[in-house]
């Protein structure tokens, strides 16, 4: 199963070619609102949350924990 | 945009810790900030800065029918004597045509006519540039000092100077008017009066685009002089891979290439710093190694 | 206080490039001098003061203060966030994190509710505490203050990669965390697609209060500490692999595939698990009376036990949308593991700009596992223990949702605030099947409320 999930990032980079914008059209990108992690002091606390409470964690960056709480 | 006249109202908002007027005035959105202690005061020094900067457009700007430049480009050939405003221009232009080698000419533009920058990948013939490169050249134009003879043809065009022009002039008005400190901002070609009082400096943020998240602003602190910015955004050509800019070298016709993104630019006053700017994107890939042979403090932006 | 936004080619710039000011004098001539000149003579007049320009070395803090609190006496936590980013020429940035938080209140400590009153000796073994009769049994032990520090560098390393690495420690009376983690990105597609890797280590201490009790043997009395000693470690590996793209001018998406890989000590030192009766149901009243003067469990408990390794993988998407100046924010998270847990969370989030300087952002997320497959109520005394046992809640079949609402506003000085409140619950079910005779109706998951309220401020630059 990881390596359908592998090959198939890989192949949806090779179809994104065609997708995306100009350098000059990326002023809506650009704004705080539309980084993927908005508030990364807010992330990490919903992520602490989220480790202490159940039993998943991490997905957009790295695992998080580290703590004694699980 | 000739045909649309946007209107000339002035308004006035309160900032931070200083006040803030907008216009509209040569093609771009206009502020002026200054630290004035009440509005009366704000809505003068904006009044003295809007005023100006319509007065320069409507005497300068080659969309304005009656005015000099019109009179300049329809005489077919005749003498046209110009007021002291404009010859000091003109004289201007004269100086930097002969400091850039030709690449600074204020008759260089009717190249637009052969050239289309929209993104595609027309590129006129060469038949079509050379013809119409017979109309460009400073060096065809009888300048006395007070008068100037331009074959038919040809036209001059200030835009290259005016807006930095007009931000220096009511620069210079403010500072003569009140010791308060202000900066004027007209799309990015700015000048300050005085140093502010009121915080360190002035701060002027250009945002700079990544891929992906984290985006550094840049914060420039502008205790005194100007900045000054040419850029290209969406005005360009891509044929065969190459990345054409829409600044043309007038010595050639054609567009530059490797030209970067845009360059800012800080220097003493509006003016030097939109002609260093100008001159240093005519270097194309050579633009960093001009800027820095210069000695001034600028921000160069390239295509990744 | 930024004054005013350079508007032109600025914002066009895809990449931007700080020169080095040393003179070159090769094949650039010297023109600032006659410029200088010749702009005197088109002012003319007095010519302004020479330049002073200089770029804002950029420190920037994002600080927080966060209170979540549980209903019921359990858990509540009040901790004090800051990161502080310093940027340097040339998109270098270093970012430094610091978190403090302290826990009070009791936590579930796995024991299932029964209808007479029941004893546990205290995890530090120096004393004894008393769940009343009906209630769920909580362990109140003494939870003091975390401390974290995060420090990350990140750079580009020529003109598409860009490198970042960092390390992290946290502290508390009976825990150590320290780590490492890298992460190398690499921009196509005219920067339209961002391709990322990343590697984590970490190595964890664990030194309980007590000792490391060995896993199934019984809670003892007071004073007696012989099933329990020293300390024990857990080293975590994680690799991230992921892929952003942008799609069009106001949508970017991001997909992300995890492995993480956990062993060593991986269980909760403090849990134990009821040893009940295989008719009843009921939890086994202590076999040997307390000696006089002593204190002790008042039945049979026993410490949970755990495998010693952990693989997850998880797989992740997240879109941003942005609409008229609305921002529609989805990600959808899967998880599976070893222990089969199997996890599903689906989070929203919309923003909606009020005037020119604030927003109100309302926000749901909805999460679901299942169950480890050693999760189970209890222990039947007589029968063969189980390889591993636990019924910590946070292993269990549950459902949890938070729905909260934020707001946002711009300071007169342009820094940003901002206010959230949050309900979160968890609402669990454990199968018939896995109940015993009295348990059926006695016990029941130990859903969750809790309040979750935070107030941040960014500012800096």
């Amino acid at each position: 199963m990881k390596h359908s999930i592998l090959l198939a990032a890989l192949l949806a980079i090779a179809g994104c070619s065609s997708m995306g914008v100009e350098a000059w059209d990326r002023d809506i990108l650009a704004k705080d609102e539309m980084q993927l992690t908005s508030d990364p002091v807010e992330a990490a606390l919903d992520d602490h949350i989220y480790f202490s409470k159940e039993a998943s964690s991490g997905g957009r960056g790295f695992g998080g924990g580290g703590c004694g709480c699980n | 945009m000739p045909g649309q006249r946007p209107e000339r109202t002035v308004e006035i908002a309160k900032g931070t810790d200083c006040w803030r007027g907008t216009f509209f005035a040569m093609g771009s959105p206009c502020e002026l900030l200054c630290e004035a202690g009440n509005e009366r005061d704000a809505k003068v020094l904006t009044a003295i800065a809007a005023d100006q900067a319509w007065r320069i457009e409507d005497k300068f700007s080659r969309y304005r029918s009656g005015n000099i430049v019109d009179r300049i480009n329809t005489a077919a050939g005749a003498a046209v004597e110009v007021d002291a405003e404009t010859a000091r221009l003109i004289e201007f232009a004269t100086q930097l045509h002969t400091l850039s080698d030709g690449r600074f000419d204020i008759t260089s533009g009717v190249l637009r006519q052969a050239w289309t920058f929209d993104g595609g990948d027309r590129v006129p013939a060469a038949s079509v540039v050379s013809a119409v490169l017979q109309h460009v050249g400073w060096h065809r134009v009888d300048w006395s000092g007070t008068s100037i003879t331009m074959p038919a043809g040809m036209e001059i065009d200030f835009g290259g100077v005016g807006k930095e022009y007009a931000v220096d002039r009511v620069a210079g008005l403010l500072r003569d008017h009140s010791g308060i400190a202000c900066m004027a901002n007209f799309g990015g070609d700015l000048a300050v009066t005085l140093p502010p009082v009121r915080r360190e400096a002035w701060q002027i943020g250009i945002e700079s685009l990544q891929g992906e998240s984290a985006r550094p602003e840049r914060v420039i602190n502008l205790k005194t002089g100007a900045l000054a910015t040419s850029g290209d955004a969406q005005r360009y050509l891509k044929k065969d891979g190459v990345r054409y800019g829409h600044i043309i070298d007038p010595t050639t016709g054609w567009p530059v290439k490797d030209a970067p993104r845009s360059i800012t630019v800080a220097a003493d006053t509006c003016v030097q710093a939109g002609m260093l700017s100008t001159l240093a994107m005519l270097e194309g890939a050579g633009a960093e190694e001009f800027l820095s042979a210069q000695g001034t403090e600028f921000w160069c932006l390239r295509e990744p | 206080m930024v004054a005013a936004v350079l508007a032109a080619a600025a914002v066009a710039a895809t990449s931007l490039v700080m020169s080095d000011k040393k003179m070159r004098k090769k094949n650039s001539k010297q023109i600032s001098a006659t410029l200088a000149t010749a702009t005197c003579a088109l002012l003319g007049g007095t010519m302004p003061s020479p330049v002073q320009a200089q770029e804002e070395p950029g420190w920037d803090f994002n600080t927080a203060l966060l209170y979540y609190g549980e209903d019921e006496d359990r858990v509540q936590d009040l901790s004090l966030n800051i990161l502080a980013t310093r940027t340097f020429d040339d998109d270098r940035s270093l970012t430094l994190g610091l978190t403090v938080d302290g826990l009070t209140g009791a936590t579930p400590n796995g024991a299932i509710r029964q209808n007479v009153p029941q004893t546990f000796t205290q995890p530090s073994g120096k004393g004894t505490f008393t769940t009343p009769a009906g209630e769920l049994p909580i362990d109140d032990t003494f939870r003091d203050t975390r401390v974290a520090l995060t420090a990350s560098w990140q750079q580009p390393l020529g003109r598409l990669y860009k490198l970042s690495f960092g390390g992290s420690a946290s502290k508390e009376f009976d825990y150590l965390h320290l780590g490492v983690n890298a992460k190398l990105a690499r921009d196509f597609n005219n920067r339209n697609t961002t391709v990322s890797a990343g590697l984590a280590f970490s190595h964890d201490e664990i030194d309980p209060i007590g000792g490391i009790p060995q896993p199934l043997t019984p809670m003892l009395d007071v004073g007696d500490l012989s099933n329990r000693g020293g300390t024990d470690t857990k080293d975590i590996i994680d690799f991230v692999f992921g892929v952003t793209q942008v799609v069009s001018r106001s949508l970017l998406f991001q997909v992300n595939y995890s492995f993480s890989d956990s062993s060593g000590y991986l269980a909760d030192p403090y849990r134990i698990i009821s040893v009940v009766d295989g008719v009843t149901g009921d939890t086994i009243p202590r076999p040997v009376p307390l000696p006089p003067g002593a204190d002790g469990p008042s039945h049979v408990f026993a410490f949970e036990s755990r495998p010693d390794s952990r693989t997850k993988h998880s797989l992740y998407g997240q879109a941003k949308y942005y609409m008229n100046g609305k921002v529609l924010d989805a990600s959808y998270r899967y998880m599976t593991d070893d222990w089969e847990i199997d996890s599903h969370t689906v989070d929203l989030r919309y923003r909606w700009p009020i005037g020119g300087s604030s927003y109100l952002e309302p926000h749901l997320r909805f999460y679901t596992q299942t169950a480890a497959e050693f999760y189970t109520p209890s222990l039947v005394a007589g029968a063969a223990l189980p390889a591993y046992a636990s019924f910590d809640y946070r292993l269990g079949d549950f459902d949890a949702t938070t729905a909260g609402i934020k707001y946002g506003w711009k300071t007169r000085r342009g820094s940003d605030m901002s206010v959230r409140v949050e309900l979160y619950q968890q609402r669990g079910d454990i199968p018939a099947g896995d109940l015993i005779g009295n348990q059926v109706g006695l016990v029941r998951y130990p859903d969750l409320d809790a309040v979750i309220v935070q107030y941040s401020y960014h500012f800096g630059k």
